[in-house]
């Protein structure tokens, strides 16, 4: 009976301390993220310039945004940068699984492959848009070793190529150093004699990869896959706004992008709102799957 | 750790020379690959120092190879004439601030969520885990009238209060998970000496946390050194701004010549890269914290 109440008075206990110590957290969170999310549905209903009252006008936000091309631009990209994800997971993979054993230099090679986290996405798309520009010494290089018109080799000039270039840089090149990084760190946690057995049974490198350290990382590359698709539907703003600036045209908007012109540069915010529901059920679905991830892994 | 600590002596001699040819011959492709995506990782970074150090005729004659008389002009316009200088300190001052509250606000969430058992926990915690992949774009339209009608707009206070609610989810998660390992008997025995829940923290929580604020550190300072948006909206007077936030806007603004944006490019990661060299091994290993298991 006494044990029973200490026991309920504990968790009463519990229950208080946890309030207080979550509430600057959860004041912050609902300020500033839950409500301006929620709101949004709201002013996705509106016509609405950012001043004075916003306007209810139904649907029609939706109806033009189905008819936008922009709006068709942005999710063809979209699906653009989702392809580069297999190959952004499997470049660092492959590489961690031939560095596993350890090698010599190792650290200034982790150092260099790591930099462009250091770096930033806003600090890597000012200077590849310059490295990039007609101008520049990529342009330079081809016309040195003989290409004539090489300054029509502008790989930010046309659409195709540009969100190529885009996707490519993102999703592959950024992500490589701390891929591997990742990769490595999660790679240690398996079992070394689980390698020793296989080499006795005389198995190659390959199979290794496959039957070893793949299922035995089988959580981390799913983690770094979600966290590739949260990169690219809800992180991307500043290395497009310094490397193409969603161009040319529309050739490079994201959704996330598009939000952003249509609220502050075309001043739609009302509109803008709509696409931002769009956005909000691609990372929603992301979420889910991140966070069934989370606990699953938990669980076991 | 070593790959050529493998080799064994077999008693087949022609077997075991085979075997080490193959290896040598696997090792140097690895090392050339490597090699070569090193650089190709590390080049536009040396582009930038080999630029900034030119002079904009040596940059217009030879983009590609080294200064020819190296100059150190396009440095001493970045820091005198171009704000880099306060928009450096602006910078230290709001990442410093929000770095102080982000931990605090961490901490003490991560201990509620690690270590106390209450109704209603699991669900703020999915909340939480959910609201934190948010782009800042979905947020950022509504978020701009919210920071004006709270006469928040163009100061650092609107700024360091939005950052700190935009990247504390995540550093909350990952302290969750190391309070998760600790004992609750800590929490208990404090309790029987009349600890209250402030108390806990500031004496057993935080500093037990000391091994995380490294980790915790680098994922939340990173994070808002690189931030973009939120800054773009808030900050809108130049001389308020912050590093990344002026570099942004410099390419359009000023149409400036290249040796000097690759100057200011070297000035706004300066920071960064010097600390990054300092604590190598500690950066790259304590960013995979909170998400690596096998």
């Amino acid at each position: 009976m006494q044990n029973r109440m200490s026991k309920k008075l504990r968790m009463s206990q519990d229950a208080k301390d946890g309030w207080i110590l979550l509430a600057p957290l959860l004041v912050l969170t609902i300020v500033f993220l839950l409500y301006p999310v929620v709101s949004n549905f709201y002013y996705s209903l509106t016509k609405w310039k950012g001043l004075g009252e916003p306007q209810f006008i139904g649907l029609e936000n939706y109806v033009k945004m189905f008819g936008d091309d922009r709006f068709y631009s942005s999710l063809k990209n979209l699906f653009v940068l989702v392809l580069y994800i297999p190959l952004g997971v499997f470049v660092p993979l492959l590489i961690a699984s031939v560095l596993r054993g350890g090698m010599k230099g190792w650290k200034i090679y982790r150092a260099l492959l790591y930099l462009p986290n250091i770096l930033g996405p806003v600090i890597l798309g000012t200077i590849f848009a310059v490295m990039l520009s007609q101008v520049g010494p990529i342009t330079e290089l081809l016309t040195r070793l003989g290409f004539e018109h090489a300054s029509r080799f502008y790989l930010l000039g046309k659409s195709t190529s540009a969100i190529n270039t885009l996707s490519f840089l993102f999703v592959v090149w950024m992500r490589v150093g701390f891929g591997c990084i990742y990769f490595l760190a999660a790679m240690s946690t398996i079992d070394a004699s689980l390698y020793d057995a296989a080499k006795i049974d005389g198995t190659n490198a390959w199979q290794d990869f496959i039957h070893i350290t793949i299922p035995g990382i089988k959580f981390s590359i799913q983690f770094f896959t979600v966290l590739a698709f949260i990169e690219v539907f809800a992180r991307m703003y500043g290395m497009i706004f310094t490397l193409t600036g969603g161009g040319p045209g529309y050739a490079t908007y994201t959704l996330e992008f598009g939000v952003y012109m249509l609220s502050f540069s075309a001043y739609q915010k009302g509109y803008a709102s709509a696409w931002a529901v769009i956005l909000f059920f691609f990372c929603a679905i992301i979420a889910l799957v991140q966070i069934r991830l989370i606990k699953k892994e938990e669980l076991s | 750790m070593n790959v050529n600590d493998r080799t064994t002596a077999t008693p087949f001699g022609n077997h075991h020379m085979k075997e080490r040819l193959r290896k040598r011959s696997l090792q140097s492709i690895t090392y050339l690959l490597l090699s070569l995506f090193s650089l190709i990782i590390a080049y536009p970074i040396y582009y930038a120092i080999i630029s900034s150090l030119k002079t904009t005729s040596d940059y217009t004659a030879d983009k590609i190879g080294l200064p020819s008389s190296p100059t150190l002009e396009n440095f001493s316009r970045v820091l005198t004439q171009m704000n880099m200088f306060s928009f450096l300190l602006n910078t230290l001052l709001v990442v410093g601030v929000s770095m102080v509250v982000y931990f605090l606000v961490c901490t003490a969430a991560g201990f509620a969520f690690g270590k106390l058992r209450f109704k209603g926990r699991l669900w703020i915690f999915t909340f939480v885990l959910f609201i934190q992949i948010f782009p800042q774009m979905v947020i950022a339209g509504q978020l701009y009238q919210l920071i004006s009608k709270m006469n928040l707009l163009n100061t650092h206070i609107g700024l360091i209060l939005v950052w700190v609610a935009y990247f504390a989810p995540f550093g909350t998660y990952i302290m969750t998970t190391y309070y998760s390992s600790i004992p609750k008997s800590l929490v208990e025995s404090a309790r029987i000496d009349g600890a209250g829940v402030f108390q806990q923290l500031t004496r057993i929580m935080i500093p037990i946390a000391r091994p995380m604020i490294g980790t915790l550190g680098i994922i939340g300072a990173l994070a808002m050194w690189h931030e973009l948006p939120f800054s773009m909206l808030i900050l809108q007077r130049q001389e308020l701004r912050t590093l990344t936030l002026g570099i942004a806007l410099m390419q359009g603004e000023f149409g400036l010549p290249t040796t000097v944006l690759t100057a200011a490019i070297l000035v706004t990661s300066g920071v960064p890269l010097i600390l990054y060299i300092i604590f190598q091994n500690y950066i790259t290993m304590g960013s995979t914290a909170g998400s690596v298991k096998g």
